[in-house]
């Protein structure tokens, strides 16, 4: 009973992060008009960053930290130019293909000149696995408390821009009609600025909690999540945000679990698996494209 | 305002005064939409000028224009349908610098409906109340000129005669409209002044007076003999 507890706990904590990652990415869809593949790939290469940083400063975790979130906004911030075409131009498939060819360059960059390629692993004393609770045989330990208390404030605080603020607002109104947005006087191309400038910051704190979560990184990791992510944006409904959130928590659970209990990686085969599943069934996933 | 000739629209020229509800009636494609879009920086200008409020605003994008305090009521309204009323609101006030709350107390007496369904999804009123929650929306930016595209569309008699008095209503507390329509009949009464398009250009222009005198109107537009 307690190690199933433990799992399920680790399960959350992976969970929120996919939640805190597939919102990024959702953001990156809804108002950035295109298909965000490169998403997690610049995710993974804030990692490396928040790595090298901790490396050159003796472990010093405030520094990683700052980095990874530093990193990912930057990096995202980045892409938009080159995205914004695509975007201007309703084309979604393109953009796709676009991220696909980010995404081989980010991971060859990784393979080959980042550590020499070799898998990097984030210092015991980041990861938190000192245990702060424990029931009997399991443990919970700090890395995963702050990893799920983390992303769900990240979230939150995420939720409260789009649905508290004018520029959240202004965000759904894009995303739900770029022609009525435009007549409003909505900046289109600033509102798209600043909607990769969020997702970048959300996926660079995604990054600390990864490298909290799975302790290691490596130059494939960017193709796992990339998977995972559109796994979960996919069996929401691509652009859903609240439903993104569900869907997360599912793939997570159920990946932890698996995890758990059967040898082997069947994480991608999972996430894999939902994706057939919804779109043989449900193409608009279960809870309907657009929030 | 004025403009001269614009790719689509040939030839095409109009003036809107401070205070004034002016009309453009014409068929579906005449031009009258895009000339509307033109104005707001949607389509961009072949050859001409368009100058607000002492200013040339041709080339500029249109969240310069909305921020001048230009504003298009779209024909098929141009709501957001899953946001609530509040929302559409809000967002109609993007650009406008200062406390809204006078602006809604203004939106409210006139559309009291708007009121109470404040907090529903936009999507769930009926055509007329979205209709009013489009102009609405529009007098949310206090604009300096208003410009409604076909605001009858799809409306019923009734609603549609509610509709037009309130754009006379507005007028006399002082707003200046340009008002784009296929039902003539009930636009000429409210307006002052008008210009009818037909596929592209302007063949007719006067008072409101003149135009629903006019045989040539009366025979198009109007139905016969007013």
């Amino acid at each position: 009973m307690e190690i199933f507890l433990a799992q399920l706990i680790n399960a959350i904590a992976l969970g929120s992060v996919y939640a805190l990652l597939v919102t990024g990415f959702n953001l990156l869809v809804v108002v950035g008009g295109i298909f965000p593949f490169a998403y997690s790939h610049i995710v993974v290469l804030s990692m490396y960053m928040c790595w090298f940083a901790m490396k050159m400063t003796g472990d010093n975790a405030a520094v990683g930290i700052l980095a990874g979130v530093l990193s990912g906004t930057a990096f995202s911030f980045i892409t938009e130019p080159v995205f914004r075409p695509l975007a201007k131009r309703g084309a979604v498939l393109g953009s796709f293909i676009v991220a696909m060819a980010l995404s081989l360059i980010i991971t060859e960059i990784m393979a080959q000149k980042l550590n020499m390629g070799i898998v990097i692993s984030f210092p015991q004393t980041f990861q938190g696995k000192e245990a702060l609770i424990q029931f009997g045989t399991a443990t919970v330990t700090a890395g995963q408390i702050a990893t799920i208390v983390g992303s769900i404030g990240a979230g939150l605080g995420f939720f409260y821009l789009l649905y508290r603020t004018k520029q959240g607002r202004a965000f759904r109104a894009m995303g739900q009609s770029p022609f009525s947005a435009r007549l409003l006087g909505i900046p289109i191309v600033k509102t798209r600025i600043y909607a990769y400038l969020i997702a970048g910051l959300l996926g660079g704190i995604s990054a600390v909690f990864l490298a909290m979560a799975i302790g290691t990184a490596s130059s494939s990791l960017g193709d796992n999540l990339a998977l995972k992510v559109m796994a979960v944006s996919m069996l929401a409904g691509v652009g859903n945000l609240g439903g993104g959130l569900v869907a997360a928590l599912i793939l997570g659970l159920s990946e932890g679990m698996v995890l758990a209990y059967l040898p082997g990686d069947w994480s991608q085969a999972i996430a894999f698996g939902m994706i057939m599943v919804v779109v043989m069934i449900r193409p608009k996933g279960l809870f309907g494209t657009m929030a | 305002m004025s403009y001269g000739p614009i790719k689509a629209l040939r030839g095409v020229s109009i003036e809107v005064n401070e205070g004034e509800i002016v009309v453009m009636i014409g068929a579906n494609g005449a031009g009258k939409t895009t000339l509307v879009e033109t104005i707001l920086g949607i389509t961009p200008v072949e050859k001409g000028r368009i100058m607000f409020m002492g200013e040339e605003v041709t080339q500029k994008k249109t969240e310069y224009v909305v921020a001048s305090g230009l504003c298009l009521i779209p024909e098929g309204r141009g709501i957001l349908p899953l946001m609530t009323v509040m929302e559409n609101l809000q967002l109609g006030a993007h650009h406008f610098k200062g406390d809204t709350s006078k602006n809604l107390e203004l939106i409210y007496r006139c559309f009291p409906v708007l009121k109470e369904r404040s907090k529903q999804m936009a999507g769930t009123l009926s055509g007329g109340e979205q209709q009013m929650l489009s102009v609405a929306r529009g007098l949310m930016s206090a604009p300096n000129l208003m410009m409604l595209d076909e605001p009858s569309l799809g409306l019923a008699p009734t609603v549609m005669k509610d509709l037009f008095r309130t754009i006379g209503e507005l007028n006399s507390t002082g707003y200046t409209i340009l008002l784009s329509e296929q039902n003539a009949c009930q636009a000429l009464r409210y307006a002052h002044r008008g210009y009818v398009f037909e596929t592209g250009e302007i063949v007719l222009s006067g008072t409101a007076e003149e135009l629903m005198h006019n045989q040539r109107v009366q025979q198009a537009y109007l139905g016969g003999v007013v």
